[in-house]
């Protein structure tokens, strides 16, 4: 019958908690609360199971819980740990971001032209040179010219976090999954620099051997399919950054010069941007300047 | 071989049975209740809370009344038997009308009423009249009866709270044993009737659960109205004579008194042993009550257990809210009862009511400090004739958080509820100060001994 004890908050949030399997103490504790309102309950309820993703997984992939060997042969195999943590991310930045993804095609030609001038020197020095250092150098000089770009929102949503440094992801196929390592401070780093560090860290992406050190904190990411195929498509934003750059296949498109179509090597650019950050002017603005360098690289170089 | 099926069955309709019943039939559970009496309502309706206020009232108002000669009224009142008959009417016509509501909520509910003495003969049957029903759930909402007093010969002088509330006579001389609530109240209402009233208490004092203060109030009150306490005090045995009763008592010394009415209401015992508990693996503590959970389960998953029968406080709101929790984990939400906040109440006059934590109701050992306002200067309470009373709260000095709340005086129970509010939604003294109250009322008293606390009463 001695059972007082100084309530940690109102009935119905004892009743939320009791329902939900949560204790209140522990909530309490979480908010170094004295008292919580239902309010505060369900607040750090829905933020916890919007972190573990299990809301959409409870309700919303009910509809598509069927029965498959109904309809033929199947195999099942457990998902990984691994890439249940990527789903789970990415589920997440998908619920919570409202992004919009801007598309545009630049020409390379000079780059290319660049590329086949310093072919012969780079190999012997034992190094190559792809589009995506070229890219990725565009990338750091456009984000300094658009610092809102390279920006965080706080979680609850109350601060913009400017970064004053360059750190740019690149996300890497790996045979357990994808792997976003950052190669920092691009800004500083010459083309031959970034071509060692993406050197580096795909070898260790492959080898699983990627630290603590060389991942997370990026500015934007960059995420390249330009080996494989495709026209478009549409990233996801790797949060809490605000934006990612996916590359596609480069292409020959015909360009009319006044008196004639001639055919231009061109690479396809997807910007998926945080909207409630970046509004689209801003984001065409990032795009063209990353565009006009890339069609320009010695904009790139100085 | 069971002869009918239902998903869930209740054994007992008193208010925890009736309220675990319709809302498991709100939660479109098919149920079954089971009851000895005609009429739902149990104790509480037929022969405890609901009789007892009935009389109650008769007694505040034969109080009221005796002071109406200050208005020119004859304050004279002749205990003659058309006022016994008329008395007892009136009663009965209440139980019935509360009684017959009931049954009409049960049929509009479609819960089936089956009136028999039910015993369960395994963990899913349960026999009544001769027919066996099986069930997916049970709930046990039997309730208590009063102890017998030991050593005591089988009289009809010697009543327990169910003869007391019949209103059989009204004695000359009541001889209460026991002095808990339910022999309190039963002293205000025979000593407003004219008996004169001995209370035979074996603790040294009364209203053990309740802040001394307070309970000092009530007993002050009491004593006015005549009647007489003997603490620490023993009864050893009644002898019976015929035309009175002789307890042979003994404190520090031995001596009798002499009554023509004993009352015995030493306490309740749960009624969990007279329904076939053995025939099921249930485990009992203290021999007939029945552990439970936070859930109100019992050791059975598929039994639960409310009220009186799960022990102490053997209280109607507690047994309520129990059977409201079980009829939803039944329907499979997750809700838990709490013991917390479980308002208690005496009926006396005045009445005294407390909730959560108070000085002597402190196991944590917290800081807790009280700030009390006196019914003595509330103007709404000298302009109604209320007599003394004092409302308290029970706050921790750092937070000035409310914790609990004691109030004593005429009504004091309907005060309670603001106080319970404030406590469960984490009030501080402040919140209630600047709640606006109406003037003039009682319930300013509450507002009142918040401000006194934080040093902006002016009405002291």
């Amino acid at each position: 019958m001695n059972n007082e004890k100084i309530l940690l908050g109102t009935p119905t949030a004892y009743q939320f908690c009791d329902d939900n399997g949560i204790a209140i103490e522990m909530v309490a504790k979480a908010l170094s609360k004295s008292f919580l309102s239902v309010e505060d309950v369900q607040v750090f309820f829905n933020t916890q199971s919007l972190a573990k993703n299990k809301s959409s997984k409870n309700q919303a992939s009910k509809y598509w819980d069927i029965d498959h060997a109904a309809f033929g042969d199947i195999r099942i195999e457990s998902v990984d740990n691994f890439s249940k943590i990527t789903a789970e991310n990415l589920s997440a930045a998908v619920q919570v971001i409202p992004s919009v993804t801007h598309g545009d095609n630049f020409s390379i030609q000079k780059i290319n032209d660049f590329r086949q001038q310093v072919k012969e020197e780079l190999k012997l020095q034992n190094r190559s040179l792809t589009l995506l250092p070229f890219i990725i150098k565009a990338m750091s000089k456009s984000l300094k010219k658009f610092p809102k770009i390279n920006a965080s929102l706080s979680a609850d949503g109350e601060k913009l976090i400017y970064k004053n440094f360059i750190h740019i992801g690149v996300a890497m196929q790996t045979e357990y999954g994808l792997v976003v390592p950052v190669i920092r401070n691009v800004d500083k780093k010459n083309l031959l620099e970034i071509i060692d560090d993406l050197q580096n860290l795909t070898t260790l992406a492959r080898s699983k051997k990627l630290k603590q050190e060389h991942l997370g904190g990026a500015s934007i990411t960059v995420t390249s399919l330009g080996k494989i195929a495709g026209l478009r498509f549409t990233p996801i934003i790797n949060p809490p950054e605000l934006a990612i750059l996916g590359v596609s296949k480069t292409l020959i498109e015909p360009v009319w010069n006044g008196q004639e179509f001639l055919p231009e090597m061109k690479v396809p650019l997807d910007l998926s941007y945080d909207h409630r950050v970046i509004n689209g002017v801003l984001a065409s603005h990032f795009m063209t300047d990353i565009g006009n360098r890339i069609s320009n690289p010695e904009l790139i170089l100085i | 071989m069971s002869d009918q099926k239902t998903k869930v069955v209740v054994i007992g309709a008193g208010p925890g049975g009736y309220a675990a019943a319709f809302r498991s039939a709100d939660l479109g559970c098919e149920v079954t209740l089971i009851d000895e009496r005609d009429t739902l309502g149990g104790v509480c309706l037929n022969e405890g809370c609901i009789p007892s206020k009935t009389l109650l009232h008769l007694a505040e108002f034969i109080q009221e009344y005796k002071t109406s000669h200050e208005f020119g009224f004859s304050g004279v009142i002749s205990n003659d038997k058309l006022l016994l008959n008329k008395t007892r009417e009136y009663k009965n016509n209440i139980i019935n009308s509360l009684t017959s509501g009931l049954g009409n909520i049960a049929s509009r509910r479609k819960v089936k009423h089956v009136k028999g003495y039910a015993e369960l003969i395994s963990d899913t049957e349960v026999s009544v009249n001769g027919v066996t029903i099986n069930f997916d759930y049970a709930i046990i909402a039997v309730g208590s009866s009063p102890v017998s007093l030991p050593n005591s010969p089988i009289n009809e002088r010697i009543w327990t709270s169910t003869e007391a509330l019949e209103l059989r006579e009204i004695p000359d001389s009541l001889t209460i044993i026991g002095g808990g609530i339910i022999g309190l109240e039963m002293a205000t209402i025979y000593a407003a009737l004219g008996s004169s009233i001995n209370i035979i208490e074996l603790s040294n004092d009364l209203l053990p659960d309740f802040d001394k203060k307070h309970a000092s109030i009530v007993k002050k009150s009491l004593i006015e109205k005549g009647c007489k306490f003997y603490f620490n005090t023993n009864v050893l045995k009644i002898e019976t004579l015929p035309n009175k009763l002789t307890i042979h008592c003994k404190n520090d010394s031995s001596f009798t008194i002499d009554s023509d009415i004993v009352l015995s209401s030493i306490g309740r015992k749960s009624n969990a042993g007279k329904i076939g508990l053995e025939n099921t693996l249930m485990t009992l503590e203290k021999g007939d009550i029945i552990p439970v959970d936070a859930q109100c389960r019992t050791n059975i998953s598929n039994i639960f257990a409310i009220g009186d029968v799960t022990g102490m406080p053997m209280l109607a709101h507690r047994a309520t809210h129990q059977g409201k929790i079980v009829a939803e984990v039944i329907s499979g939400l997750k809700h838990k009862f709490s013991n917390e906040m479980i308002p208690k109440v005496a009926y006396t006059s005045p009445e005294i009511a407390s909730v959560g934590l108070s000085e002597s109701k402190n196991d944590l050992g917290i800081k807790i400090k009280n700030t009390s306002f006196p019914w003595m200067a509330s103007g709404r309470n000298l302009a109604s004739n209320g007599g003394d009373g004092l409302t308290t709260l029970h706050y921790c000095p750092d937070t000035l958080r409310i914790l609990g709340g004691t109030i004593v005086g005429k009504n004091a129970s309907e005060l309670l509820g603001e106080v319970s509010i404030a406590i469960c939604m984490g009030s501080t003294l402040k919140d209630v100060a600047l709640v606006m109250h109406a003037h003039p009322t009682i319930s300013e008293t509450i507002a009142f001994a918040a401000e006194k606390a934080l040093g902006t009463l002016t009405d002291l």
